[in-house]
C-alpha cells in the first residue's frame, strides 16, 4: 500500500504546477448549519453529489455534512434535526494553491470523496473529487504538456519531444527561417516545404496535412512570437517530423491556447482572415502527434510528426 | 456543372486558369478566414471569398484547391495575382456580395460540402 502511496504522488508530481484552483468544481453547493439534515438530503438528491460543505455567514467553513452522515440519520430518526448538531467539524481541506501531488496525497491517506477548497482565510471557494481530478489531468493529455525545469532543458535543445530520438538541425533535410512579423509571408514556409514532400515522392494527402498544420505554426510565429523563428523537417523511416521553434514570447496559456475561437490576434491580423482562433486546434487536427513546449519569454517550439502509412483523413472531416 | 457555369452563373471574369474552363466544380465552399480554408476544405474545392491578399493563395496550394472566386469586386493585388501564377490555380473575379453569389451557386444545385450525403 505504502508503494502505490509513493508511485501515485511520484507520478502526481508531472503535474506539480497544477492547482487547486485550476482542478476544482467552482460552482460549489453549500449550506448553513442551521438548516435541517433533511434540506441536505434533498439538495444531495437534486445535485446528485455526496457531500456538502457548510459554512457561516462569511462563507468561511465550519463543517461537512456527507451522505453516510444522512443515512444514519435517516436510520436513527433524526432527519429533522440541525445540520449543525452531527456535521463533522473537523473538516480537512485543500487550499487554492495547493498543487497535484499534495492533493493527491491527501485523497491517498484519508481516503474521502471530496475536499472543500478554500483560501488562507478559510473562505470556501470550490470543491475537488476524484472526477474533478481525472477530467483535469485527461484535458492536459490533450496535449502532452512538460511543466517544471524539463522545460527549460527541453526548449531548443535537439532532441525530439516526441520519440526522444535526436534530430540535428543541420541535418534536417528542410529548413525555412520565418521572418518576424511579416504577415504576408505566412504560409510561404508551409506552401515550400509541401511542395519539397510532393517532389520527394510524399503522398499527396500527408503532403496536404504537413502543408496545412505547419501553415498554422508559421502563422502563429509571425503573429505572436515577436521573434522569426525556423521551419525544419525531417524524414524518420516511417514519419515525417516538422519543428516549428522560434525564440520569442511564449505562449501564456497553452490551455486556452487549445481552445477553438480562442485568440489574442490584433485587429489587423484578423481582417487579414488570421486569428480565428483555430492555429493550435487545426495543428492538431492535421498532425498525428503534437507536442508543444512553451514558456513565457522562452519562446515556443512545436514538434509535429505525420505517418507516411497512416492515413488521417476521416479525422479530417 | 464546370467553371465555366460558375462563372456565367456569377457575371464573373476569368483571371487566371483559361485551361481549366471546362473542369468539373464537385466541391464548393465560402470563407474569409484563412484557417477555414485550412481546415475545413477537402482537394479540388472551388472557395468563394472575400480576402484577396496572398494568403489566400497560399492557403489554396497548401490545400489543392481548384480556384478562388473573388467577391464583391474587390481589387487584387498584384501579388496576389502573382502567386496564383506561379500556381495552377483557377481565379474567378465577380462584382457580386459574398452572399448573393453563395444563394446563386446554391439556387443551381451547387450544395456546401456538409450538405453531401
Amino acid at each position: 500500500m505504502k508503494e502505490t502511496n509513493c508511485k501515485l504522488i511520484k507520478y502526481a508530481s508531472i503535474f506539480e504546477d497544477l492547482k487547486a484552483e485550476e482542478i476544482m468544481t467552482k460552482n460549489v453547493s453549500y449550506l448553513f448549519a442551521d438548516k435541517e439534515i433533511v434540506q441536505a438530503k434533498e439538495l444531495m438528491k437534486v445535485k446528485k453529489i455526496s457531500g456538502i460543505p457548510i459554512v457561516d455567514k462569511e462563507k468561511k467553513i465550519v463543517g461537512i455534512i456527507s451522505i453516510e452522515d444522512i443515512i444514519k440519520a435517516l436510520e436513527n430518526g433524526y432527519i429533522n434535526e440541525k445540520i449543525g448538531k452531527i456535521m463533522t467539524r473537523d473538516v480537512r481541506c485543500l487550499y487554492l494553491d495547493d498543487n497535484l501531488p499534495i492533493i493527491v496525497e491527501k485523497f491517498e491517506r484519508l481516503r474521502f470523496g471530496r475536499f472543500p477548497v478554500i483560501n488562507r482565510q478559510g473562505k470556501l471557494c470550490g470543491i475537488i473529487t476524484i472526477i474533478d481530478i481525472l477530467h483535469k489531468i485527461l484535458e492536459k493529455f490533450n496535449l502532452i504538456y512538460i511543466h517544471d525545469k524539463n522545460r527549460n532543458i527541453r526548449l531548443n535543445d535537439e532532441i525530439s519531444l516526441i520519440t526522444g530520438e535526436k534530430l540535428t538541425q543541420d541535418k534536417a533535410e528542410f529548413h525555412y527561417e520565418i521572418v518576424s512579423g511579416e504577415i504576408s509571408k505566412a504560409g510561404e514556409g508551409a506552401a515550400i516545404l509541401k511542395g519539397f514532400l510532393i517532389k520527394k515522392g510524399i503522398d499527396k494527402d500527408i503532403a496536404r496535412r504537413v502543408g496545412v498544420a505547419t501553415y498554422e505554426a508559421e502563422t502563429n510565429v509571425i503573429i505572436h512570437s515577436e521573434s522569426k523563428g525556423d521551419i525544419f523537417c525531417f524524414l524518420v523511416n516511417d514519419r515525417i517530423i516538422v519543428r516549428v521553434i522560434d525564440n520569442g514570447i511564449g505562449i501564456e496559456n497553452l490551455d486556452k491556447a487549445m481552445k477553438e475561437g480562442f485568440s489574442t490576434a490584433p485587429d489587423y491580423i484578423r481582417e487579414m482572415g488570421f486569428g480565428a482562433g483555430m492555429g493550435i486546434p487545426n495543428m492538431k487536427r492535421f498532425a498525428d502527434k503534437l507536442v508543444i513546449l512553451s514558456q513565457r519569454g522562452m519562446g515556443t517550439q512545436v514538434e509535429m510528426v505525420f505517418y507516411m502509412n497512416k492515413n488521417k483523413n476521416e479525422k479530417t472531416k | 456543372m464546370n467553371v465555366k457555369d460558375v462563372i456565367k452563373i456569377l457575371n464573373g471574369k476569368l483571371v487566371l486558369g483559361e485551361k481549366r474552363l471546362n473542369e468539373e466544380v464537385n466541391s464548393i465552399g465560402a470563407t474569409d478566414m484563412m484557417s477555414d480554408i485550412l481546415a475545413l476544405s477537402e482537394p479540388g474545392m472551388l472557395i468563394l471569398t472575400g480576402n484577396t491578399s496572398p494568403q489566400s493563395v497560399r492557403s489554396a496550394i497548401v490545400t489543392d484547391l481548384l480556384g478562388l472566386v473573388f467577391v464583391r469586386g474587390k481589387n487584387i493585388p498584384p501579388e496576389t495575382i502573382k502567386m496564383a501564377k506561379d500556381s495552377d490555380l483557377i481565379i474567378i473575379k465577380t462584382d457580386m456580395f459574398m452572399y448573393s453569389a453563395c444563394g446563386r451557386l446554391y439556387t443551381e444545385g451547387l450544395r456546401g460540402i456538409d450538405e453531401r450525403d
